[in-house]
């Protein structure tokens, strides 16, 4: 890797402990990693592996319990709720394997969700969420619901959501999980785009097929991080 | 600034989605409200018109004018004075005799008996008075002055008609035309329960007042009346005084001269109550303000009680959007809304619903409240301020039944409730 690209997220030797009664489960254990910008990586690693904590400390949905993590040089770990839904709102993407569009707004309404959070106005909310919807390539279908769309174009919307403010990095947590191999294929090769245009890509995944794609691939068994190629 | 208004376009999109999603709930959640709301509004209209048209009344009364009788002619309680009200004696023709001799403040004075209204059969020939008469009375010479009204022909009683108890008759405006449309009805005669009187005089037109014409109205000597129509008894008929003061500025003076010989005339002891009842009309409409609080408080409590049950049904049905909606939530979360956005958003949606069903209940009141006005024959109204403190009470309840739902949602863990189907 070039090191002298801009570094992203920096985590040092963090640590996620829940205590389920009197068992006590070390989810990550002193884990480290490094993301620069323009990084496509992916995560591997089996269930129960920590991944999915992983995946939640990066995304700002959780904080480690030890060990530090700084994005863009902001120490995320001593955060509160609001300043770590703030990060959320302005920094990342997220894209799930369900999708998650709200079933009762419609394409370019689930787009423009984020932006109800940020201190945007009416118009320009609109307009950011049309241009997202455009890069997909969904502007004929903006005023259809969810479930009038395919599996693969609610990913598109989805994917358009997650571009929507601008993201320092995209997450996408199984982003082909829920879609049949043509429509997956066609949403792999959007995100290889994205990172053709200067995007930074994290795809968590437990197919080698979609690993594969990546071009830096992490692996993380029993909390550890076991490969980073 | 932009976030409320960001929230206030997505909650309205919320709450109209969850209309057409649950409809019957969601309609019998405002009924609730609709209903607390319809009542306090229907029940202000009729109030207000009501207000409007004693307007005219309370200037009408505003004068000199004061009553003695034996017990408050108004009388709104809640129990207990009715009992000793039959203890009190009545006022006797002997008692009027002696007061009206003693009284020096006094420019008029007349007792009174009246029947309002009256079910006596009016007749003239053949013809007989269709509409119930509104007023019959007996009383003295002195009693147009302080009924106010005016004579257009023909003569007051005099004191021969009392002493002769005279069969003559004064008659109002309606009367004559109802029964005398095409002649001067001075001289003639009219029957009132078949025993016929001689119209002494017709009164010019007054008017209505609380949609009652003053107009249909028949009086004759009190003698007269006594002996005629009241009934077995009458020698120990129970009387009203009617008493005028020189001017407003005697008026009290002249009330507490009239109460001091009334109490030595009934020689009542120094430091007891009196045994008759003395009031201004200032003080009838105190009474029939009291009557209208009485009427405002009682309806607030039913409408309390409605709304506090339909606040209990706005929480239950945020409860139960809440837990449909844990998944939305944790999106909205992973999309960067804060706690406080959720808190907001939920209690916005709260307040949009309760909001709604007050309108609904505005409307519905204000409906039913002019439909009773026009069967009162009364202009119809829109109480201004009830209409806005409804919708600022039905604000406040989406706040405060809405806001443990909104608390319990804000506090959504975003990780778990992602997953959550």
């Amino acid at each position: 890797m070039a090191k002298s690209k801009k570094e992203i997220i920096s985590i040092k030797s963090i640590s996620k402990i829940y205590h389920l009664g009197d068992n006590v489960v070390k989810a990550l254990d002193k884990a480290s990693l490094s993301i620069y910008e323009n990084d496509f990586i992916s995560i591997m690693g089996p269930s129960g592996s920590g991944k999915s904590t992983l995946m939640n400390i990066i995304g700002c949905l959780d904080v480690p319990t030890n060990g530090t993590y700084k994005f863009n040089n902001q120490l995320i770990s001593k955060m509160n709720d609001s300043q770590l839904a703030n990060i959320r709102n302005e920094k990342i993407g997220f894209v799930f394997q369900t999708f998650n569009l709200l079933p009762k707004l419609n394409a370019v309404q689930n787009v423009e969700v984020p932006l109800i959070y940020s201190s945007l106005n009416r118009k320009e909310r609109l307009e950011r969420s049309k241009e997202a919807l455009n890069i997909v390539g969904l502007s004929d279908r903006m005023s259809h619901k969810p479930n009038e769309l395919s599996g693969g174009q609610r990913q598109r919307v989805a994917i358009a959501r997650a571009l929507v403010n601008k993201p320092s990095i995209i997450l996408a947590d199984e982003p082909t999980g829920n879609l049949d191999s043509k429509s997956g294929e066609e949403i792999l090769k959007f995100l290889d785009k994205l990172h053709k245009a200067g995007n930074t890509l994290i795809i968590v995944t437990h197919e080698k097929s979609v690993a594969k794609r990546a071009k830096r691939r992490i692996e993380i068994f029993d909390g550890k991080i076991t490969l980073d190629e | 600034m932009n976030r409320i208004f960001n929230y206030l376009s997505d909650a309205i999109a919320g709450v109209l989605f969850y209309f057409g999603q649950t409809k019957l709930r969601t309609f019998l959640t405002l009924l609730g409200i609709t209903v607390g709301v319809s009542s306090i509004i229907a029940i202000m209209t009729v109030l207000t018109t009501f207000d409007k048209a004693t307007a005219g009344l309370v200037e009408e009364m505003k004068t000199n004018v004061f009553y003695i009788t034996k017990d408050n002619p108004v009388q709104i309680s809640f129990g207990g004075e009715g009992r000793s009200s039959r203890n009190k004696p009545r006022i006797t023709w002997s008692e009027y005799e002696q007061l009206k001799r003693t009284l020096t403040l006094t420019k008029n004075v007349s007792a009174v008996v009246a029947e309002e209204p009256s079910d006596r059969t009016i007749s003239v020939g053949k013809e007989e008075l269709k509409n119930r008469l509104y007023s019959f009375w007996g009383g003295d010479p002195e009693i147009l002055a302080l009924y106010k009204y005016d004579i257009i022909t023909g003569r007051n009683l005099r004191e021969q008609d009392l002493n002769d108890r005279a069969r003559v008759a004064m008659i109002g405006y309606d009367i004559k035309e109802e029964l005398f449309p095409y002649s001067d009805p001075v001289g003639q005669t009219i029957k009132i329960d078949n025993i016929p009187f001689t119209v002494i005089a017709l009164m010019e037109e007054k008017g209505e007042i609380l949609g009652q014409s003053m107009d249909s109205m028949i009086g004759i000597p009190i003698s007269t009346f006594l002996q005629y129509f009241g009934g077995r008894n009458w020698r120990r008929a129970d009387l009203q005084l009617i008493l005028e003061s020189e001017s407003m500025a005697t008026l009290d003076a002249a009330t507490d001269e009239a109460i001091g010989v009334f109490r030595s005339i009934r020689k009542i002891p120094p430091g007891e109550e009196n045994n008759f009842y003395i009031a201004t009309n200032d003080q009838l409409m105190d009474t029939f303000g009291d009557f209208t609080q009485y009427l405002q408080i009682f309806i607030g409590l039913v409408a309390g009680i409605s709304l506090l049950v339909a606040g209990i049904g706005i929480a239950n049905i945020m409860l139960v959007s809440l837990t449909e909606r844990i998944k939305e939530i944790g999106v909205r979360k992973a999309l960067g809304a804060r706690r406080i956005d959720i808190f907001l958003q939920f209690l916005i949606e709260a307040m949009l619903i309760s909001i709604i069903g007050g309108i609904f209940g505005v409307v519905l009141g204000l409906l039913f409240g002019n439909v009773v006005a026009y069967f009162m024959e009364q202009d119809p109204t829109i109480p201004f301020n009830w209409v806005w403190y409804s919708i600022q009470i039905c604000a406040a309840m989406g706040i405060i039944f809405g806001l443990y739902p909104a608390i319990r949602a804000s506090n959504l863990n975003p990780i778990d409730s992602i997953r959550y189907e």
